[in-house]
């Protein structure tokens, strides 16, 4: 048997994400200070550091010495979010604006996939955005009908890591750590690049101009 | 007097009790529609003071104390209108208390009861509207004001409740102890009714509407998250739209990589089994015997592989010779049985002189006796020579054997 050191440990050096959500326990374990620096020395000699992201609430290996090796790898890596931004940001404003509340996908949220798919179904506008999400390579569906294109999409998210089905049998799916991950992402983009979203969107709204 | 009352009222509840669907309808649909219900009715409810008519042209609507009763009753989440005006109360408060002082004063107890009777209605009028603004207010929180959709009307509704409370607690400041206990004086009634059931009323109040003060707040703080969230979303496919080329700049270039970024690879691979590993051995031994797939395979590949002609052409034979020391270990069998006496191995060894190791010799020849099968073992005694180990029993040296006829 493993210890939870050795279990957590693992995990992260599996390019996991640990979270509340995706693994309760572990996410414990390393909001544990003393624990936190008992694990560090085993990444450390492996050129691995514990990170965190969204205020301490996710964890992940991140390199401790960038060489030209480890740039490679970020780099691809980098690449490849560059890419996926606008499909995972389409899917999530999709999935807000089809829930009843009107609330912004967050860490914790449960969404049960056959209301989502009664209120894309019943509304054309959202159909025809779910087809030209899921036709993103991110996602690659190849269905023509929307239930497919739905089940594709919320497949390869899984696989992603931003959702997690708890019970293999039912269909509801919760949103994981990565997807803070990824809203950390988009404002650090916006910050860098001074691109001030927020205030172009509320133009855009106060115009009556915007989706 | 009181008779009068009491039939009026008897009669405007009955009238609530026969109309309760068209009051209903009006409660949820905030007017009557007219044409449904019969204009008696409507006159009879208007002039009990159920309905009113705000303007000449405009639709009945209900009264609000009949609203106000409704909701107060059914614990309505819609409810939002909160008595603040505890100002009056109290100023009504310390007149009556005046009254009833006064009454005393001259004696005139009958007054004086019926004053203490309006008193204590009072009083526990004002503590229950506050504790019922207090609720009000906790039941929007509890369902983090659900009746409304949009994260936006969210935070009206959350800043609307925040001045509902300051209002509150404004009002709270009103309540000035020393001028009640002041008023009160050394009756112990009074005493009882202004300072001790306000008092409580009071401070439980104030307790919680401070503790949903500081709820608003963290809601309000949760909604502007999800309001920034939405428009960050909204933001980025809008520039994206505008500029469909944009590509964040490449921050793994940069001296130091943002902690965002820096996401080490996955490294650890599965592992292999060790099979010299003994404790593993059941647990291996359960894996192969659960591999179905191993056994399904074989017949496949039996049915699979491609008919071959059968030659049925003479085989060659095959000629089997024998070694040297085979034949050499039959002519010392066939000696020891032309002669008919006892024959050691290694003088028929030296006297041959044979080219193979002595001990190999020893050996074969033991071999080939070994090697008769059961009658022709019968005839042939074998004896081996040699010592036992001096310092080890059971140990035993051949030099040498003899063989002879039996």
């Amino acid at each position: 048997m493993m210890t939870e050191q050795g279990r957590v440990v693992s995990k992260l050096l599996q390019g996991e994400f640990i979270c509340q959500v995706s693994d309760e326990e572990g996410w414990r374990y390393l909001k544990r200070r003393d624990s936190a620096e008992q694990i560090e020395p085993h990444l450390n000699l492996l050129n691995r550091t514990l990170a965190s992201t969204a205020e301490g609430e996710v964890f992940f290996a991140g390199y401790l010495t960038l060489g030209d090796d480890e740039r490679k790898v970020l780099h691809q890596q980098f690449q490849e979010t560059a890419t996926s931004l606008v499909p995972l940001v389409e899917w999530l404003l999709l999935v807000q604006q089809a829930s009843e509340s009107d609330m912004p996908v967050t860490m914790g949220n449960a969404i049960r996939l056959n209301e989502l798919q009664s209120t894309i179904e019943d509304t054309p506008a959202y159909a025809e955005q779910l087809e030209k999400i899921s036709r993103y390579r991110l996602f690659g569906s190849t269905s023509v009908n929307l239930d497919g294109q739905l089940k594709q999409v919320f497949k390869r998210l899984t696989e992603l890591g931003y959702l997690l089905k708890p019970n293999s049998e039912k269909q509801i799916y919760l949103a994981t750590g990565k997807v803070e991950h990824l809203y950390e992402m988009i404002r650090f983009i916006d910050e860098t690049e001074s691109l001030s979203l927020s205030e172009q969107a509320e133009a855009a709204i106060q115009q009556g101009s915007l989706l | 007097m009181s008779q009068v009352l009491i039939q009026a009222g008897n009669r405007l509840l009955n009238a609530l009790g026969r109309h309760s669907e068209l009051i209903m309808q009006a409660y949820v649909n905030g007017t009557v529609t007219e044409r449904d219900h019969s204009p008696k009715v409507l006159e009879q409810l208007v002039q009990l003071g159920v309905l009113w008519r705000p303007d000449p042209d405009s639709e009945l609507r209900l009264k609000s104390a009949v609203r106000t009763l409704l909701e107060g009753s059914l614990q309505d989440e819609r409810s939002r209108t909160i008595n603040a005006n505890i100002g009056a109360s109290l100023a009504s408060l310390k007149t009556l208390a005046e009254h009833y002082k006064e009454a005393l004063h001259y004696g005139r107890y009958n007054d004086a009861t019926a004053h203490m009777g309006d008193l204590t209605e009072h009083v526990y009028q004002l503590t229950e509207s506050l504790s019922n603004s207090v609720r009000v207010m906790f039941s929007r929180i509890a369902n983090e004001f659900g009746y409304v959709a949009s994260v936006e009307a969210k935070i009206r509704e959350n800043e609307l409740a925040q001045g509902q409370v300051t209002e509150l607690l404004y009002q709270l400041e009103c309540f000035r102890f020393d001028e009640l206990s002041e008023i009160a004086g050394s009756n112990r009634e009074l005493r009882h009714l202004l300072v001790v059931s306000l008092q409580k009323s009071f401070s439980r109040a104030a307790q919680e509407l401070s503790v949903v003060q500081a709820r608003l707040l963290d809601l309000l703080g949760r909604f502007r998250e999800f309001q920034g969230r939405t428009r960050l979303l909204k933001g980025y496919l809008l520039h994206m739209e505008q500029q469909p080329d944009f590509v964040p700049g490449n921050y793994t270039r940069l001296s130091q990589v943002p902690v965002l970024f820096n996401q080490a690879a996955s490294m650890l691979k599965p592992a292999f089994a060790d099979v010299n590993n003994v404790s593993h051995e059941a647990q291996l031994q359960e894996v192969v015997g659960s591999l179905t797939q191993l056994h399904k395979r074989q017949p496949e590949q039996h049915a699979s592989s491609p008919d071959s002609d059968i030659d049925v052409s003479e085989q060659d034979t095959v000629s089997l010779t024998k070694d040297p020391i085979h034949r050499e270990v039959d002519s010392f069998f066939c000696a020891v049985i032309d002669t008919g006496q006892p024959r050691s191995a290694l003088t028929y060894y030296a006297e041959q002189g044979l080219s193979f190791d002595p001990e190999v010799w020893i050996y074969q020849v033991i071999g080939g006796f070994q090697a008769l099968n059961d009658t022709d073992k019968q005839y042939f005694a074998l004896e081996p020579h040699g010592r036992v180990d001096r310092t080890f029993d059971g140990n035993f040296y051949i030099n040498d054997i003899t063989l002879g006829l039996r």
